[in-house]
């Protein structure tokens, strides 16, 4: 296992741009997901460092290795395909042997090896059966195997649970995950999935219009995103925009004083987690009156859609014990919310370009 | 179900299933010069044709030609067809009908202009003349070569577009995961790309072959009068020799050996890559 | 006969399978000419059809097809009620074939009054002569200096390589060298050695007459044995050709015209048959295709009888085909040019 390492990573297609100076550095048994909405350019990515596509600008480092010229059969990636890519026609073993057939190793070793790859992934008794005779989840299990046995020095996971139903999804991606983590794969994945994304990387890289957003852990970006478009796509956020008139005080455009953290003076957008307002039934009492315009009863949780009078909010709170005074709320009603001011983070109006933490 | 198929049941049986019922039966009558044939019950045509050296050698052109005809046509095309399979959608379209062109224009047609180009004084002679590099034409036309150049150009697009439809059916990560783990494009290509075209690529080689085999306009403008092909020499004897029953017999020759070699060839295959 | 009705009924929907479908048929006077393309298709068109047959009302259509497929079809048809043919334009072996089986209707002065003024050596049974020529030996006059004068000189070993046929006319030129050799008309065994003789000296077969006269034009080959009308043309053409009336007695070529028995517009095309016979149209068509009148009334220019015509002497050593020799070895003679000759 090693590194892997894009520098000013860029594909253009004609006048398009797919993939925009690119810059990411995957440490040695990290898992690193490329997260965005479809076309944000994070498979291109993806299929650059596999060797499928040519970059028009920029280098991939594998190990600390250039591989940017290398073929993709040389450059000793074991990636996992959306569709698996099973090859239809060679048994379970064939498929999970082939990239040990195509390194020359031998056929007792070759055994061995596969036999405990397929063991890795609890599928040794299917050896013999063809693809088309497993299910999905055990296809999944099958390409993991084949991509690890060659022991790649970066592993590649494409959209790996989307072909998965829900309740397999989650399973086989904390399995994945522990496998990552146990064998040490250098790793990157791609998904368009935040819970995936959130649930098995250490850091997530959101890009967009083939730029990186953001880079961070988890939290990083959930806490603490540095554009209106992370806060929106990691997570729901509420979105004002308006300006900072004073240390503390966000003007919305409708007119509103809301409490914001620390920013400086002037124009921004204004982030609140729905689960950050804290509310409270009847008019009179501390925090930004409003009047409840809707609310959807979800089980564990509520939903509030406040109306400010000069904005809109939405609140997200566990669901209150039945003898609380909230639980009799109506549309129509009002209500107080309240936040600490260092939960309303100021963003600035226009999403930055590059790496920001 | 069946009330919907049975016009085009219909239409097979008495287009073709009857006159080859006819076809057989003259096979077995006797020729007269006086009275053109003789009805009888006797496979003497067929043993007389089996047993004649000459048409032992048409036939043996016959199939040196389809075979070469099917494997050259097979090398040329796969490449292309791997291409054409493998394009962006936008060309894809244009190269497709493109492809098809040729198949607008008949046989005899395209013989024709065949003739005009490798002709004694064709485009390519006249041309060769004109450089100097020959003082006299170059003998292009008939000859079993410009048989086999201008069936080719004939079968080139039904082989194209079958394997182009079959490797279209193969998806490309299926590619991409071999070259992932190692394999060269050659090996890929050995591997993944062949084994799973194969089923096509019988069906384009037959359908190919059995086309080759009933070559007539193509060996007989280009062929020229020396070389003989078996569909010729069959409707030689119908129209010239007014040897019906020496023809039919001709036919069903031609019938069974194409046949015998699709079923063969078919069959070979099939099992060697059969799991 | 010892054929069945139902076979050859049979054999005619198998053949007709292969061939070309009938041509659509107008109610009314109108008749279906089974008829060459080309420069005689157009001849007809020109010179019959439209100035004798359409004022009598009579609609003509043409089913354009090569002389063999037109045959064949006239056989596999004739046990048909309805062919598809009502005039068969043929040449003269197969005019004797077809009559022989028993395809065409009988043919008289009174339904053809035309059929008076036909040179009396043309006239037969079953079908009208329309126009003749000679097989002559065409050669160009730049290359074979000493100008031949029999058939026989195409076997001058001098002339190796020189010697080219047209392989649609195998039958004739198999006659030709038969002759050259010193055969009868009713027996080629001479005629066959010589052309196995000739085989060894590089002789060259041609797929058509087209493709013969290309070779001539660009002196591939120098001598040939040719319609002596198509010499005509081909000369008009600017071909370097010249005709020499074999002193052997040339060998007639004499294209006809007959009715299948199972036409259903008779009628026309008897009238058809005897337009066939008018003067005028044919000193037409010896004008274009330079083939001679069979009817005494036609009067040809001086000019054009003195290139297409042959003199007395040459007429009357005429040398006509054994038609029921040619009939008898019909696959015997084609075996022996494809099997044999050309092999």
């Amino acid at each position: 296992m090693g590194t892997l390492v894009l520098e000013g990573l860029s594909k253009r297609y004609g006048a398009a741009t797919a993939v925009d100076r690119v810059d990411l550095a995957v440490a040695e048994g990290e898992l690193v997901a490329l997260l965005g909405p479809s076309g944000c350019g994070k498979t291109t990515t993806l299929r650059a460092v596999a060797g499928f596509v040519e970059p028009s600008a920029g280098r991939v480092l594998i190990g600390g290795r250039d591989v940017t010229r290398l073929p993709a059969h040389a450059r000793d990636t074991g990636m996992v395909f959306q569709s698996y890519a099973l090859f239809p026609h060679m048994s379970v073993a064939g498929n999970v042997g082939f990239g040990l057939e195509m390194r020359r190793v031998g056929r007792a070793e070759r055994d061995a090896r596969i036999r405990e790859a397929l063991r890795l992934v609890r599928l040794d008794h299917l050896a013999d059966r063809l693809p088309r005779q497993l299910s999905g989840g055990q296809q999944q299990r099958v390409a993991l195997a084949r991509a690890l046995v060659v022991g790649p020095a970066v592993f590649l996971l494409d959209e790996p649970l989307s072909n998965l139903d829900a309740k397999l999804r989650q399973e086989v991606g904390l399995e994945i995950r522990a496998l990552q983590k146990r064998l040490g794969l250098t790793t990157l994945m791609v998904t368009h999935d935040q819970d995936e994304a959130l649930a098995m990387a250490d850091r997530l890289v959101v890009m967009e219009h083939g730029r990186v957003l953001q880079v961070g852990s988890a939290e990083d970006l959930y806490e603490r995103p540095a554009s209106p478009f992370v806060a929106g796509f990691v997570g729901r956020c509420n979105l004002l925009p308006g300006r900072v008139e004073a240390p503390g005080l966000f003007r919305t455009e409708g007119g509103g004083a809301l409490p914001c953290g620390p920013a400086p003076a002037g124009p921004g957008i204004l982030a609140l987690r729905p689960e950050r307002i804290a509310l409270a039934a009847g008019p009179d009492g501390p925090g930004v009156p409003a009047r409840l315009s809707a609310l959807t009863y979800l089980g564990a949780l509520t939903e509030y859609h406040l109306d400010l009078g000069t904005g809109a909010l939405v609140a997200v709170a566990p669901t209150p014990p039945p003898e609380d005074p909230r639980r009799r709320l109506r549309p129509g009603d009002p209500v107080r919310a309240e936040w600490t001011p260092a939960s309303a983070r100021v963003l600035p109006p226009e999403a930055p370009t590059g790496e920001s933490r | 179900m069946a009330a919907f198929v049975l016009p085009a049941v219909l239409v097979v049986a008495a287009l073709l299933v009857g006159p080859m019922l006819l076809l057989a039966r003259i096979s077995l009558n006797r020729y007269s010069a006086t009275d053109l044939m003789v009805e009888a019950l006797s496979p003497q045509n067929y043993l007389a044709a089996v047993a004649d050296p000459y048409y032992r050698g048409v036939m043996g052109t016959t199939l040196a030609v389809a075979l070469l005809c099917t494997g050259l046509t097979l090398a040329l095309g796969f490449p292309a067809a791997y291409r054409l399979a493998r394009m962006e959608s936008r060309w894809k379209s244009l190269v497709t009908v493109m492809t098809l062109i040729p198949l607008l224009v008949g046989n005899v047609v395209r013989a024709a202009g065949w003739m005009g180009l490798i002709g004694n004084d064709g485009l390519i002679n006249a041309g060769l003349q004109a450089t100097g590099l020959v003082s006299g034409p170059v003998r292009l036309i008939y000859t079993p070569g410009a048989v086999v150049v201008g069936t080719m150009a004939v079968v080139l697009p039904y082989m194209i577009l079958t394997l182009a439809s079959v490797i279209e059916s193969i998806p490309r990560s299926l590619e991409e995961a071999a070259a992932n783990l190692g394999a060269p494009a050659l090996t890929v290509f050995r591997r993944v790309v062949w084994p799973l075209a194969l089923p096509g690529t019988v069906a384009g080689c037959v359908l190919v072959f059995i086309l080759c085999m009933n070559t007539y306009a193509t060996a007989v403008l280009l062929g020229g009068p020396q070389f003989k092909m078996m569909a010729p020499a069959v409707y030689d004897q119908f129209s010239k020799g007014m040897n019906w029953p020496f023809g039919a017999a001709l036919a069903f020759i031609l019938l069974g050996a194409t046949l015998a070699l699709t079923v063969l060839g078919t069959a070979l295959l099939g099992r060697r890559y059969a799991r | 006969m010892t054929l069945s009705r139902r076979t050859i009924v049979a054999g005619g929907a198998a053949l007709a399978l292969s061939g070309r479908g009938l041509p659509a048929r107008a109610e009314g006077a109108s008749v279906v000419v089974g008829t060459w393309g080309g420069d005689y298709g157009a001849l007809l068109q020109q010179n019959i059809d439209q100035p004798l047959l359409k004022p009598q009302g009579i609609e003509v259509s043409q089913d354009v097809a090569n002389n063999d497929p037109r045959r064949t079809k006239l056989i596999a048809e004739r046990a048909s009620r309805r062919g598809s043919m009502d005039v068969a334009c043929i040449n003269d072996i197969d005019s004797y074939i077809l009559g022989q089986l028993g395809v065409l209707e009988p043919v008289q002065e009174s339904a053809v009054p035309r059929l008076s003024e036909v040179l009396p050596i043309f006239r037969k049974p079953g079908t009208i002569p329309h126009i003749y020529s000679a097989m002559v030996v065409l050669y160009n006059p730049a290359k074979v200096t000493t100008p031949p004068t029999r058939y026989a000189d195409l076997f001058d070993s001098k002339y190796k390589g020189r010697v080219g046929y047209s392989d649609i006319l195998y039958s004739y030129n198999l006659a030709g060298a038969n002759l050259a050799a010193g055969g009868p008309m009713g027996d080629f065994a001479k005629g066959k050695t010589a052309l196995l003789d000739l085989k060894q000296r590089d002789v060259k077969v041609y797929p058509s007459n087209e493709a013969l006269a290309a070779a001539l034009k660009s002196e591939e080959v120098w001598l040939t044995t040719m319609w002596l009308a198509r010499g005509f043309m081909w000369k008009s053409a600017g071909i370097p050709v010249e005709a020499a009336i074999p002193e052997e007695g040339a060998i007639p070529i004499l294209f006809e015209a007959g009715i299948p028995k199972n036409s259903r517009a008779k009628d026309a095309a008897f009238k058809y048959l005897s337009a066939m016979l008018d003067p005028a149209a044919q000193v037409a068509f010896a004008a274009k295709m330079g083939y001679l009148p069979t009817v005494r009334d036609a009067r040809l220019p001086p000019d054009l009888a003195r290139q297409i015509s042959l003199t007395e002497a040459q007429a009357a050593r005429l040398n006509p085909l054994d038609y029921a020799y040619m009939q008898a070895q019909q696959g015997a003679n084609l075996d022996f040019w494809n099997k044999e000759f050309k092999a």
